[in-house]
Parts: structure tokens; C-alpha cells; sequence
């Protein structure tokens, strides 16, 4: 056991003082934040904008009653979301009134415009025309101002007086709920699943990925330097790895931690939503398995292979098992009971990253919990099982790279 | 004492080491030599255990050697390496600490073999700093700071320069007195021949002889003869009892073939050539390896 931490206190403590931890520590954060933190402020100012819209209506209906309308929205702080101009003129054909206004788009006068098509007493045709794809919040705006003046006009010729309706004009908004099986609600939108998914499987990614590296790095560097044969002519090769897998992950820890106190202090709650952290004990099961099963698969891997660019390939091919859950997770928040999802939360290499997306996106059954947390506790056990073994004999070759059948002979032989 | 009986160890199907027996004992160097891939490294191994042997024993101080006696063992291997971007005082209290020497006593030991090796002023320096030879010194340090009851040495002298290399010796030969149990394994012939008083060959993972040196020496010397003369070489070379001939400008090695002994050649050849001096030479560890390997590949 002693030996076990001289090993660990070794791996932490001449990694630690590496130019290369250094510099990570600093350019990763700067990295991570300016990918948070940038989306965030494009979005802002956004809403925070005067949008000016252009109207080419033909039929001279509609302006008036529409500017009205659409200046009822407004901004937090009261200023006007849009502003409307007139782009129809007297004389010219529709086809000549689209050409202009379309020019005034790409010269930027205005954001876009909506032209009305054709109308009859009942139905309106609109199309809005713009360089680019609009937020979907505007268009509901845009045609909520058509239903009113429609609802309005409707009215008055039917003999009211719309002034005793000003209840038209009210405003609706809805707030998405998420309701739990105990009942409770959570105020969770899809940008709180996203970001409480998304930091523990990022975390995962790059902690596994990080000291994985340093696993493959370190035992690739006692191969080629016959170091490993001291090694273990001084502990047994499974004191060795425990100690190697103990002192590297605690360096990811280290580094996470650095990590998330950085974030923490420049961008606060401000960005992540105290939501994001309420099945924090769950989700650390499978992380904590999760990243086990993944550091002695690396185990394995780095005693098969002999350089710096074999490692690296194969670190690659692991990488991107990692990255799976990304892939599926736009599609899962949308369907979280989809089968393809729950079939990937039972096999071993997904279980911890889709597992963390799904006790997020919907209320997983318990017995779907304990399962996937037996099968990866069986299959980290196997893993540790395999690698020490591959451990034990791969780490003592040198040369060529042992083929796949011969790797299986070496986990059932008795070394 | 280390007594190693039917050591047998196959790497699918094929024995890399075959039926070996030996013992090392206190106080004497025992010398494993052999060609390479003869088996050498895996019976170190298999000694080290770090290789599970196929069959066979192998007792140390009459108990079988298992996992308690890592911290007894002391390990040189052939191809030296340290961590190149670690101090070299870290690196020799590791492992020290690795053989559970605590940490404040490692130190002090640190610093004392530094001194001893005439390395101290490297002390805070990476290993990378420092020249090959005193890297390798640092790699010695590591095998023999806690002090072990069994070293093995494999190709001890490789890298260092003559001068280093006689103060290794001296240092080895300190381990001697002190009553450790020492594995040297060797290609140098000559080093094993000033150094170990037992000899195991080994080829093909199978003993081709072993024992003491003398005994080796008497068993396979004896008509060798260095002949210091002038006159023409040609005059005895061409002999029936000559079996192989080194000569040079005025003196040669002479083997002679087994059923002729040395007084009978040196009344033959007196009256060809002026012999200024004629002496009986015991044949080099060298010859007798060559001849051996040699021997042993044309049976097989």
C-alpha cells in the first residue's frame, strides 16, 4: 500500500512542476470561457437591439394599423423591439418593389421586411424576407401583429367598438416545466439540461482523455527506457498501475478543479444555473465508474503500444467513443425515451456518458439506474482485470506491435 | 544462498529457458554468460520475479522467492534508463522509497552514495544534465542503495569509461566482502574472467557447462602454448599437432591438437626455429566460449 502512494506522490508531483501542466492550466480555461462566454454575448445583444423591418404592401392596408402593432413590443428597458418603414411606392409593379427592398436588405438599411401577398376577408399571405435566418421569437411576434389587426378589423365590421377590447392586445407567454415522478417541478429549459449534461460529460472527456494521456505517455516512457523492469522488480505491476492510476487521476482532479474555480470566479452563476447541479450525486457515480473504466482501458492500450504516434491513434479511436453522447444529445433532449438511447445507455463505453445526458432529459426508471451501474461496476472490474494482465506481459516487450490474437493469448495465460 | 533447481520457462510452447539448475553463493561473483538470446534476461527475470517461471524452483535463504523479497533485491539492467526530466536526488529517493526506505533516511543515503560516486555537486541537476557515464552511476546508485541481499548486475561496466568502470569493480567487489549474493551476466569474457569464481554458460536457454572457473579453465586448457621466436612461422605451422595458430611478427598462440601434449611439441619443433621463450598459457574464458557455442550449435 505504501508503495502504492510513493508511486502515486511520484506520477502527481513530477507532472505538476511540467511546463506543458502549466501552460494547460492557463490556455485551457481562456479557451473554454471564450466558447461559453462568446455564444452567450452574441445572443444578448440580439434582443437587446432595435430591429428595423421594412412592409411592401400593395394593397395600402395595412401599414398604419401594423406599425401600431408591432411598436407594442417592446425591449427590458422599454425600448422599442422594431421599428417600421414603409418600402411600398406608388406606380411600380410588385416584382420592381421586391427588387429595391431587396437591395435594402443587402445594403443593411433594413433587417428585413415582410410583404403582403394578396388578402381576402379572411386570410392574409406574408412572406418575410431576410439575408438570414430569423429567431423564431420574431416571426411569432411578426404574425401575432397580423392576428390582432385581422382580429380588429373583423370586429369593426361587425358594429363594435374596439376600444372596450384592449384585452387583444395582451401578450402571452408561456414557461416551459419539467415535472419529476415525485411531483416536484423544475424550472429546467433546454439550456440547463444542456449545460448540467453537458459540464459533467465534458469533464469526463477531458479528464479521461487528459491523465489518459499521461497513463499512456509515462508507461510508453518505462518501456522504451527499460525503466519498467525495475519497476517491477520492486512492487508487484498491480501496485504499479494502482499507483500510476491514483497519482494521474488526482492531477486531472487538480486540474479540473483549477479549471472550474477559474470559471467560476470570472463568469459566476451568471452562465451556469445552480439547476444544472441537482443530480449531482448520481451523475458522480457514473463519472466517477465512468472515468475508472476508461483509465484502465488506457492501461491496457499504452502496454500494447510502443511510440508516442501509435499511442496517439489509439487515443484518438477512445476520444471519439467519448465524444458518442454529443452527437446524440440534441436528438435525445428533444426524444429522451428514444430505444436507440436506451440501447446505448446499456453498453459499457456509452454507459456513463449517455447515462449522464438521460437523469437529466427525463425521469429515468431506478431499475434502468441500478442496471447500468451494475453492468459498468462488472465491466470496469473485467477492465482492470484485462489491462493488469496486458499490463504484465505487453509492458516487459519491446518491438513489434503484439497482434490481436496474440494479445488474446496473453489475458488467458497465467503469467 | 540462491538455489535455482529445473528452472523451465516457455513462451508459447517455446522454452526460453530449459531444465536450469545453479546456485549463487555469499561472497563469491557467479557469472551468467552465454550468446545473445541464450536466455540470460529471462532467467534474471524469472529470479527478479517478474516472470513466473513454467516449472522449476528457485529458493532464496531456503524460503521460495515471492513478492516479500522485492525489497532484497537489487537490479541493474542492461539498458540503462532514468527519467530524463526529473532531479536526481528525486529520482534516487523514489526508488529508494520503491524498496520502502522512508523518505528522510532515503536522503540521507542519496547523499552518501552521491559522495561516494563523486557526484554531489549534480545533486539538484535533471539527469538530463549529466553525461552518460554519470547517468549510469545514478542507475547504480538505484540498484544497490537499500542495501540489497541479492544483485544482479547485467553488463555492470557498459558506457563507462576505464576509470569509472575501476571504481564499479571496486564497489562490486566491496559487495563481495560484505557477504551479497551477486548475478553478474556478461558478454565482456574478460570482465567475468578477473571478476566471478563461478561460471554458468548457457545457450539456447539449455547449461553448456558450468562450475568454478578453475575448474572450467582445467577441464578446457592445458595445450595452449605462446612461443616467442625467429625464423620462418611456416616451419611449424604446417604440423599435425597444430590444431589453430594465431601468430604475429615474432612471437604466436599456439593450440594444440588433444593427443599431443606440450613437451612433446616443443622437443618437435626446437631443432625448426629459435625459441626464445616457450610457455604452457591457460586458454582466455574467451576461447573456451567460443569453442563451446560453437560446439554446441553443430550438434544441435
Amino acid at each position: 500500500m505504501n508503495k502504492i502512494f510513493a508511486i502515486a506522490k511520484w506520477e502527481f508531483l513530477e507532472k505538476v512542476k511540467t511546463k506543458t501542466f502549466i501552460i494547460s492550466l492557463i490556455i485551457t480555461p481562456i479557451i473554454i470561457i471564450s466558447f461559453s462566454v462568446v455564444p452567450t454575448l452574441l445572443g444578448d445583444q440580439e434582443t437587446e437591439r432595435t430591429k428595423i423591418i421594412g412592409m411592401l404592401d400593395s394593397s395600402y392596408v395595412f401599414f398604419d394599423a401594423y406599425k401600431d402593432e408591432i411598436e407594442k413590443f417592446r425591449l427590458e428597458n422599454n425600448q422599442l423591439a422594431y421599428v417600421l418603414i414603409n418600402l411600398t411606392e406608388k406606380n411600380k409593379s410588385n416584382q420592381d418593389l421586391i427588387k429595391n427592398a431587396d437591395r435594402r436588405i443587402m445594403q443593411q438599411n433594413v433587417l428585413g421586411y415582410l410583404f403582403v401577398n394578396s388578402c381576402s376577408k379572411d386570410s392574409i399571405r406574408v412572406q418575410y424576407r431576410s439575408q438570414d435566418h430569423t429567431n423564431f421569437k420574431d416571426i411569432i411576434n411578426f404574425e401575432a401583429a397580423f392576428k390582432i389587426i385581422l382580429i380588429k378589423n373583423q370586429l369593426t365590421k361587425m358594429g363594435y367598438n374596439i376600444d372596450g377590447f384592449n384585452f387583444i392586445d395582451d401578450q402571452v407567454h408561456i414557461e416551459q416545466v419539467k415535472i419529476d415522478s415525485s411531483g416536484d417541478e423544475g424550472k429546467k429549459d433546454f439550456l440547463t439540461v444542456f449545460f448540467s449534461s453537458f459540464i459533467f460529460i465534458l469533464l469526463l472527456m477531458m479528464m479521461v482523455i487528459y491523465s489518459g494521456q499521461m497513463l499512456v505517455r509515462s508507461l510508453i516512457e518505462e518501456k522504451s527506457n527499460r525503466l519498467i523492469e525495475v519497476l517491477v522488480s520492486s512492487c508487484t505491476p498491480d501496485e504499479l498501475l494502482a499507483g500510476k492510476i491514483l497519482g494521474l487521476s488526482s492531477l486531472g482532479l487538480t486540474q479540473i478543479i483549477i479549471w472550474a474555480l477559474i470559471g467560476l470566479s470570472l463568469i459566476g452563476g451568471a452562465v451556469v444555473p445552480p439547476e444544472v447541479f441537482s443530480n449531482v450525486g448520481i451523475m458522480l457515480v457514473y463519472f466517477i465508474l465512468g472515468f475508472i473504466f476508461f483509465t484502465t482501458l488506457f492501461v491496457g492500450i499504452g502496454s500494447i503500444v510502443n511510440t508516442e504516434q501509435e499511442a496517439q491513434l489509439m487515443t484518438t479511436y477512445l476520444s471519439i467513443i467519448l465524444m458518442f453522447p454529443i452527437v446524440v444529445a440534441v436528438p435525445a433532449i428533444q426524444n429522451p425515451d428514444a430505444l436507440i438511447l436506451k440501447i446505448f445507455s446499456f453498453i459499457p463505453f456509452t454507459i456513463p456518458s449517455v447515462m449522464l445526458l438521460r437523469v437529466n432529459v427525463s425521469d429515468v426508471p431506478v431499475a434502468d439506474i441500478w442496471l447500468t451501474i451494475l453492468i459498468l461496476l462488472l465491466s470496469t472490474i473485467l477492465m482492470i482485470k484485462i489491462s493488469a494482465k496486458i499490463f504484465r506481459i505487453g509492458a516487459l516487450m519491446h518491438g513489434t506491435k503484439p497482434t490481436m490474437k496474440e494479445i488474446i493469448r496473453w489475458i488467458k495465460s497465467d503469467v | 544462498m540462491l538455489i535455482v533447481e529445473e528452472l523451465t520457462k516457455k513462451f508459447n510452447g517455446y522454452s526460453a529457458v530449459d531444465k536450469l539448475s545453479f546456485k549463487v553463493e555469499p561472497g563469491r561473483i557467479f557469472g551468467l554468460i552465454g550468446p545473445n538470446g541464450a536466455g540470460k534476461t529471462t532467467t534474471l527475470r524469472t529470479v527478479l520475479n517478474i516472470l513466473k517461471p513454467t516449472s522449476g524452483s528457485i529458493m532464496f535463504e531456503n524460503k521460495p522467492i515471492t513478492t516479500n523479497f522485492y525489497n532484497h533485491i537489487g537490479y541493474l539492467p542492461e539498458e540503462r534508463g532514468l527519467y530524463k526530466k526529473s532531479k536526481v536526488i528525486d529520482v534516487i529517493t523514489y526508488f529508494a522509497e520503491l524498496k520502502a526506505i522512508k523518505k528522510s533516511s532515503a536522503i540521507t543515503l542519496a547523499d552518501e552514495w552521491l559522495k561516494k560516486m563523486h557526484i554531489e555537486r549534480y545533486r539538484g541537476n535533471k539527469i538530463e544534465q549529466l553525461s552518460k557515464g554519470n547517468q549510469q552511476k545514478i542507475q547504480f546508485i538505484t540498484a544497490v542503495i537499500h542495501n540489497p541481499k541479492l544483485l544482479i548486475l547485467d553488463e555492470p561496466f557498459a558506457g563507462f569509461d576505464p576509470i569509472n568502470q575501476q571504481e564499479i569493480k571496486e564497489l562490486i567487489l566491496s559487495f563481495v566482502t560484505s557477504g551479497k549474493v551477486i548475478i553478474l551476466s556478461t558478454h565482456q569474457m574478460e570482465t567475468a574472467e578477473k571478476l566471478c569464481e563461478d561460471i554458468l554458460l548457457i545457450d539456447k536457454g539449455k547449461e553448456v557447462c558450468s562450475g568454478s572457473l578453475k575448474k572450467i579453465k582445467n577441464d578446457f586448457g592445458g595445450n595452449n602454448i605462446k612461443i616467442r621466436y625467429s625464423g620462418k612461422i611456416t616451419e611449424i605451422s604446417e604440423l599435425e599437432e597444430v590444431k589453430h595458430i594465431d601468430y604475429y611478427s615474432n612471437y604466436a598462440e599456439i593450440e594444440l591438437s588433444p593427443d599431443a601434449t606440450p613437451n612433446e611439441f616443443l622437443r618437435k619443433i626446437i631443432n625448426r626455429i629459435d625459441i626464445a621463450e616457450y610457455t604452457v598459457i591457460e586458454p582466455t574464458l574467451n576461447r573456451i566460449f567460443i569453442d563451446l557455442i560453437k560446439q554446441n550449435s553443430t550438434q544441435n
